[in-house]
């Protein structure tokens, strides 16, 4: 039997979940709003761009070189296994990094690194009742706040995406050199990658940059109540950020399979 | 021209990360050391190994669940370019149980537990709880760090044994609906290419995890200095010490496992 | 119920705050229960009341920054109950805020948190005829402002660097610079020393008097509050319990406003 108490929490549940999605659907609204009109501090998304971006370039640069060691180092074991031609390793992996682990994993990491930063930022002024200092001086605090931090994080986002792909490829052929001893004339190979990976992986880029700063913001803009509350701002911006950024991922590998057949 | 500020900055990140990266080692040490013989609270070790392993199981699933649909996605095109259904089980399989679950999941695993694991003991920290617990004779490491390590590291092995299964039927499910394939085929694809010891590969890999980002995720919410701005910078700083810490050991790992 | 107005239509004109029949719920918790109060242009109004009786939430109803389930909020003239945001910014053009947290903005200066309301005045009035006031002339103001609080010279100071009494101080200095019309003061004296605290109140006295603008604070210390403020009113449980002149407060009626004033530990509270 399910209690009465049972299906009370679920319906809030599903409240809150509406409450949510329209609170979300608002601040998209609203940081648009402020893309048109323009009403954020001059320089503020220069100096978001520089938080966002320039920070965030040696730990990206650290993790998506590990990662394309791993990979290169696992399926060229598997490859050997099986048929021992290791020469198209290079120029499929290229085409893999480009549309789905560059874009993807950069974004879950700046989802971590950025969300929570964007968050620890917001979360504090909400607190603290700067934000409704704001409204107070007349600002809408979305554009004022958020929409900076999008325009920088969309821009940033897709840069350093194409940096991880730098990255990734290169420290893969150093593996496959080192270890496999693959010759890296035969790994760097761009005769796979079509215009439609360039696409898909652009479109995601540009997908997860917009919505880490929204999620970030919108969790910052909800805590509440002192240290505790920016504490559980920051924890949700990463774990709501990551978590979009995979439903995404799959929303456009799954609707390049099925329209596109995957750029064949 | 390389400016007197650039060269300035370069050393002073390198002394904080060489700071960070001690401070990491000792909290190891006075962990292990408290582990032989066993001196740990035993009550707060359960209370964590529910909150950290049961209250994770419903977002570790979704994503377990998705990871699965975008691999098949991706070998989709390899299936379609070179007619190999066949192989649809054991790419998925080798990729999921040895790279991917663990990682993936990790990763979710330390942006739901390991900063909510920061974000409380910082709370505690600036609140100075942990001054407290000093005043009663009970050493903060031993009450709070040690059963926390524990079971971080037991909950996420446990969710990533249940999340690969999840990723596999995910991935079987799309697999069926995407590419047209027998469940079967997927089957017997998986169970013959896939030996004992992709599986364990992947399993210690998550123990390694859950204890790097336990102890990175400790050590920053202890270390922590400075009001509800302090605890959003702990928070920030403990989930990129976990992300890099994932993915290096990730590489070590694979590199020293067969 | 004591007021200070006479008939509705007359102090439609006169009153800086009129609120009538105001509810608001918080996560379904009632906070203001058929709240109605009447503030005349140029007065001084002290809230009292327990904790959490609503106080701060009030003073957020009156710029906006809450909006009432039920009720109406007049200010200066200007309903503003239904949340249109042209008109909240019309209305908040001509009203600053003390906020209980300070509210600083942690990113400016202290100097640019006090000159934080004169840009936006600018970038508004830039918008609409053009006459405004130059760099300079902002710099001056806010010399001049932080030299009446007695902070002449932070100006270059992060907010971090100040003690909780020089922040409530800023805090003050950039509520008051554009020269509103309607003051709000959240605990402008909370964690003060008795001497610092007559001075704060000679501060806010003072500028009153240079622009005749209407004052309401929410304060937990009711003899300085009283000493301070012409009027004075009672919020307990949502409701207005008393209001009426200050020097009268301590012979109410009712046995609760007694209490409250004389911090009896005997009593209905």
């Amino acid at each position: 039997m399910i209690g009465q108490a049972r299906i009370e929490s679920i319906g809030s549940g599903i409240l809150g979940g509406f409450a949510t999605a329209r609170g979300i659907l608002k601040l998209i609204a609203g940081s648009a709003r402020g893309v048109l009109r323009r009403d954020y501090p001059k320089g503020e998304v220069v100096r978001q761009m520089y938080t966002i971006g320039n920070k965030s370039f040696v730990f990206i640069c650290i993790t998506m070189g590990f990662l394309g060691m791993v990979m290169v180092m696992q399926s060229g074991e598997q490859i050997n296994r099986i048929t021992g031609d290791l020469s198209p390793l290079g120029a499929q992996f290229l085409r893999l990094f480009i549309q789905e682990f560059a874009p993807t994993i950069t974004a879950l990491m700046l989802a971590t690194r950025v969300g929570a930063g964007i968050a620890a930022e917001i979360g504090p002024m909400q607190v603290s009742e700067q934000i409704d200092a704001l409204r107070l001086s007349g600002i809408t605090p979305v554009s004022y706040l958020i929409t900076p931090r999008l325009i920088a994080s969309v821009c940033m986002t897709y840069v350093l995406t194409v940096f991880a792909v730098v990255v990734t490829f290169s420290a893969g052929g150093l593996a496959a050199w080192s270890v496999f001893g693959l010759n890296p004339h035969v790994f760097f190979d761009s005769s796979q990658v079509h215009t439609y990976d360039l696409v898909l992986g652009s479109c995601k880029a540009i997908a997860y940059g917009s919505a880490i700063p929204i999620i970030a913001g919108y969790c910052g803009m909800q805590a509440r109540g002192g240290s505790e509350g920016v504490g559980s701002a920051t924890t949700n911006a990463v774990i709501a950020g990551s978590f979009a950024v995979l439903q995404i991922d799959f929303f456009f590998s799954g609707i390049g399979f099925v329209f596109f057949g995957g750029g064949l | 021209m390389i400016g007197e500020g650039f060269v300035r900055s370069i050393g002073r990140s390198t002394l904080f990360a060489f700071r960070e990266i001690g401070g990491v080692t000792l909290l190891t040490g006075k962990v292990l050391r408290s582990l032989v013989p066993p001196r740990f609270d035993g009550p707060e070790f359960w209370r964590n190994m529910y909150r950290m392993g049961n209250k994770s199981l419903p977002i570790i699933a979704l994503t377990a669940f998705f990871v699965g649909g975008i691999m098949v996605i991706q070998a989709g095109v390899f299936v379609k370019k070179l007619n190999a259904g066949q192989l649809v089980g054991w790419g998925a399989g080798y990729s999921i149980f040895r790279e991917v679950g663990p990682m993936l999941i990790a990763l979710m695993f330390s942006g739901r537990v390991g900063s909510n694991n920061t974000a409380e003991l910082a709370t505690m920290t600036v609140t100075e709880q942990l001054d407290g617990l000093r005043a009663l004779a009970i050493d903060p490491i031993t009450y709070l760090a040690v059963p926390r390590v524990l079971a971080m590291t037991l909950s996420l092995l446990v969710l990533v044994v249940l999340g690969n299964l999840i990723a596999l039927y995910g991935g079987a499910l799309f697999a069926m609906l995407l590419l047209d394939l027998e469940f079967s085929t997927l089957y017997y694809s998986l169970v013959e290419n896939i030996g004992w010891m992709d599986f364990v590969h992947g399993v210690i890999k998550a123990a390694v995890f859950g204890a790097s980002i336990a102890i990175t995720s400790c050590y920053f919410g202890i270390s922590v200095r400075g009001g509800a701005i302090g605890v959003g910078k702990a928070v920030n700083a403990a989930v990129v010490a976990a992300a890099i810490s994932i993915v290096a050991l990730d590489f070590f790992v694979t590199y020293l496992l067969p | 119920m004591a007021s200070m107005s006479s008939s509705p239509t007359e102090s439609a004109i006169q009153s800086a705050i009129l609120l009538s029949k105001v509810e608001l719920h918080l996560d379904r918790v009632p906070v203001l229960q058929s709240l109605s109060l009447d503030v005349a242009e140029g007065g001084r109004l002290g809230i009292i009341g327990p904790a959490a009786g609503g106080k701060s939430v009030l003073l957020k109803v009156l710029v906006g920054l809450l909006k009432p389930d039920s009720g109406s909020v007049k200010v200066r003239g200007t309903e503003i109950s239904d949340g249109d945001e042209n008109t909240l910014m019309d209305v908040r053009e001509e009203v600053g805020m003390l906020f209980q947290n300070y509210a600083l903005f942690d990113f400016l200066t202290v100097g640019q948190n006090v000159a934080f309301p004169l840009h936006r005045q600018r970038d508004r009035i830039r918008k609409s005829s053009g006459d405004t006031l130059s760099d300079s002339e902002i710099d001056e103001r806010v010399e001049a402002r932080l030299l009446a609080v007695g902070l002449a010279g932070s100006g270059n100071k992060m907010p971090s660097e100040l003690s909780g009494g020089m922040k409530k101080r800023v805090g003050i200095a950039r509520a008051t610079i554009a020269r509103p019309k309607l003051l709000l003061y959240d605990e402008p004296t909370a964690g003060l020393d008795p001497v610092t605290t007559s001075k704060m109140y000679d501060l806010i006295a003072k500028d009153q008097k240079e622009t005749g603008c209407t004052i309401v604070a929410v304060s937990s210390d009711v003899n300085a509050l009283c000493t301070f403020a012409d009027d004075i009113a009672l919020l307990h449980l949502g409701q207005i319990r008393y209001q009426g002149k200050s020097d009268s407060i301590a012979d109410a009626d009712d046995e609760l406003v007694r209490q409250f004033v004389s911090g009896a530990d005997q009593g209905p509270l």
